[in-house]
């Protein structure tokens, strides 16, 4: 049976156990405060800088705004009927989709495949991981700049030979789909080397004793990359999906500079900017990347409740 | 351990320390976005020119700008000399490296604070600011800094006038030329002058494409580039054929007419059939200059950089008429001056005299002989300009034929943009005129509806 504790003070006469219940309680007590102390501050960030502009860019999605204008109608869900019944929805969502699919495919294959080559014992192999990664910190407007002198039909440096093996030069920028698989190309040789660096530390982390015992088994080279490499690395693979895909989704820096106008590269991220800034709806870009921010939540629900059950971790 | 935060810690000091951090925390989230009205009302039409009597002007005033034509140093220059004048500081900002990119900072000012007090504003942009009501309109401006609009090139001035107000001073004004190599010219055997017509061109155009082996060209035209806005200049085929992409001084689109989607096929036929056209991949300027393409058009202010790395004699003309009306057919574009409504009367004033030296006779030369721009004053003493640049007398003459633009094209926002994606699909991916077209009426008549009608019904 429980004491019964004094009103105040007094608590050298309480019995030990009833000492310890509260010394227990006032030590909670204060742990608390010092957790809230600690966390208080970032949360308060997060809520300022990135719940509160959720919130806000929701309510905006349910108005007629131009930027800029100081008075907006109510529309209610006007922007997002306008979104899927007109004829933007298709071409948005496609053209993400083709985007976001070549690019994360890949840039995960050929830095799979890279990291293959990178981890064998080759000469200048730390000079090669070097190359392969640089590209990855450069500036993504520097790249779309350089790479558009590149492919310019006129007088870029492919064009030149191009036409110097005597092939005709594409225009890269005057076809939709071409300027698409500019900006693909452009976007996965930026990328492949974080993918590689990546895959690179899986593969050295693959015991070798495993690998051993497989070969052993009679397992050829093919065989222990299938059925004993790949199976091991897939922790990694689960986390350069999720991330690759959400860094594709997100593409901005390499498609504006390229293509300002956004032809052929009009994907949901790229719609945002250009129906905030370029056709000053504000609200219709606010419905935009509302329904850009559905789709990365549930696919990032996706991945973690239904892939992740098929990762293998040690 | 399970941590169990306790609600007996919280007493009455940590209670009200909470309390005021909720409340500065919806203080802050009900801070910004616009005022939400039934009819979307409180447009520029609303604002009154302000009353200058009795106002001292600001000792100083931010400038924001792109730098038209690399003229940093050069606007620089002008500021220093003025603030030697009056004691007006001016602090120019380069808000962006083009006219889309200042308006965009411009924009998100408006909503998040922090604008300047003058602002460049390009052709397409500055209606849409009256129609936010971000710019104050000038008539009072003009007269308390001592300008007289009748020194100005009417054109250029007239652009900016709407529902009986001023609302920006012309300053970095351009118009297009045409552009021509002479060695190819002659190389060709054709006359050393631009055509009269684009009937003309198009028969010179196959003679131009049939000696490329020997000039090094890789075609005899090149169209704007999707990034160079190309309805700009594309607005001068149409008015040759008696075409517009909207009636004259009005919202009433014609984009789909018969005689718009006639001047778009010959344009996508010189590009896909006869192929001695091709729309520029990045920069007409820079191809033509390189020696790949014998003509183009575009703005005045290119031709400074084209001088500099072109290795021949380049030769330059005036637009080609069409085959109802040869002139007037050369729009005017570039950018002007606007005052922002949220600027305090004191700042606007001190914005409306630096606007008024700036523009002034001496430095619209000065600016135009730095950048290629052309003077936007009648009373100008065009000799260091024609020395500094030897192509700006055809500009200097055809500015007594240049046009507004259509309203379609300036006035209803994003149109412009929409119209770039059109044309593209016309000349590069041979889309079907009419229907891109009439889709793309569809496209600017729904911005027009949402944006600009409720302004200004």
């Amino acid at each position: 049976m429980e004491a019964t504790l004094p009103e105040s003070g007094a608590v050298s006469g309480a019995p030990p156990r009833t000492r310890v219940a509260r010394r227990t309680r006032s030590r909670s007590a204060r742990d608390a405060w010092v957790f809230v102390a600690c966390v208080a501050p970032n949360v308060a960030l997060i809520i300022a800088f990135i719940y509160r502009p959720l919130i806000s860019n929701i309510y905006y999605s349910t108005l007629n705004w131009s930027l800029g204008d100081r008075y907006a109608t109510r529309v209610g869900f006007g922007n997002y009927v306008q979104f899927f019944t007109g004829s933007d929805a298709g071409t948005i969502l496609g053209t993400t989709a083709i985007f976001t699919i070549a690019t994360v495919g890949g840039s995960m294959i050929i830095g799979l495949a890279l990291s293959l080559v990178l981890n064998q014992r080759l000469i200048g192999r730390g000079f090669a991981r070097a190359t392969v990664f640089a590209p990855y910190v450069l500036s993504g407007v520097g790249i779309g700049l350089v790479w558009t002198f590149i492919f310019d039909p006129t007088t870029g440096a492919l064009s030149d030979i191009l036409r110097g093996l005597g092939l005709s030069a594409p225009n890269w920028f005057g076809n939709p789909h071409l300027t698409l698989l500019m900006v693909i190309i452009v976007y996965v040789w930026k990328n492949l080397g974080y993918c590689a660096v990546i895959y690179l530390a899986a593969l050295q982390a693959v015991p070798v004793d495993v690998l051993e015992a497989a070969s052993i088994d009679g397992a050829g080279a093919w065989n222990r990359f299938w059925r004993v490499t790949l199976p091991l690395i897939s922790p990694t693979t689960f986390f350069l999906l999720l991330t690759t895909i959400l860094s594709s989704l997100q593409a901005f820096d390499l498609l504006y500079i390229i293509s300002p106008q956004g032809y052929g590269t009009n994907t949901l991220m790229f719609a945002t900017y250009y129906q905030a800034f370029q056709a000053s709806q504000a609200g219709y870009s606010a419905a935009i990347s509302t329904i850009l921010f559905a789709i990365l939540l549930i696919m990032t629900v996706i991945q973690m409740v239904l892939i992740e059950r098929r990762v293998h971790y040690r | 351990m399970t941590f169990r935060p306790g609600v007996r810690g919280l007493d009455r000091r940590a209670f009200l320390g909470l309390t005021g951090a909720v409340g500065v925390g919806a203080a802050v989230t009900a801070c910004g976005g616009p005022i939400v009205t039934k009819n979307g009302s409180g447009t520029s039409s609303t604002i009154k020119p302000p009353d200058f009597s009795g106002v001292k002007p600001a000792s100083k005033i931010t400038f924001w700008t792109d730098n038209p034509g690399s003229s940093q140093q050069v606007t620089q220059q002008i500021i220093d000399k003025f603030t030697a004048q009056t004691k007006i500081q001016v602090e120019l900002v380069t808000a962006g490296s083009n006219y889309d990119q200042i308006a965009q900072k411009f924009q998100t000012a408006r909503v998040g604070g922090g604008v300047p007090d003058l602002i460049v504003l390009s052709d397409v942009w500055w209606f849409r600011y009256y129609l936010q009501g971000s710019i104050i309109p000038l008539d009072t401006a003009l007269t308390a800094a001592g300008i007289d609009p009748d020194d100005y090139v009417p054109t250029f001035f007239n652009d900016y006038r709407y529902g009986g107000h001023q609302w920006a001073v012309p300053w970095a004004r351009s118009t297009p030329l045409f552009y021509y190599n002479k060695n190819h010219w002659r190389t060709a055997g054709l006359p050393d002058r631009a055509p009269m017509t684009w009937e003309e061109f198009s028969e010179w155009a196959p003679r131009l494409q049939s000696v490329t082996g020997r000039t090094g060209a890789q075609h005899a035209f090149e169209y704007t580039s999707s990034v160079n806005t190309p309805a700009w200049v594309d607005q001068s085929m149409l008015w040759g054929e008696g075409a517009a992409l909207s009636a004259a001084d009005s919202f009433k689109l014609t984009i789909d007419a018969p005689e718009v989607v006639s001047v778009f096929q010959r344009i996508q036929d010189n590009i896909r059939v006869h192929k001695w056209a091709i729309m520029a991949g990045s920069n007409e300027a820079n191809d033509f200059s390189a020696g790949a393409a014998s003509a183009t058009w575009g703005s005045t202010g290119s031709s400074v950089g084209i001088q500099k790395t072109a290795t021949f004699e380049i030769g330059v003309g005036f637009l080609p008429g069409g085959s109802k009306v040869r002139q007037p057919v050369c729009p005017t574009g570039g950018a002007g001056l606007g005052i922002a409504a949220q600027s305090s009367p004191a700042k606007q004033l001190a914005a409306a005299k630096f606007i008024a030296y700036l523009t002034n006779a001496e430095n619209t030369v000065t600016f135009g002989e730095a950048t290629g721009y052309l003077p936007v004053r009648t009373k100008v003493d065009t000799a260091a300009l024609r020395k500094a640049n030897p192509l700006v007398g055809t500009p200097l003459e055809q500015l007594a034929r240049t046009r507004s633009q259509d309203w379609a094209r300036v006035f209803i926002p994003g149109a412009d943009t929409a119209m770039t994606q059109s044309i593209t699909q016309i000349c590069n991916s041979g889309a079907d005129v009419h229907k891109t077209l009439t889709q793309l009426q569809e496209t600017v008549q729904g911005l027009y509806t949402r944006q600009v009608e409720p302004k200004i019904s």
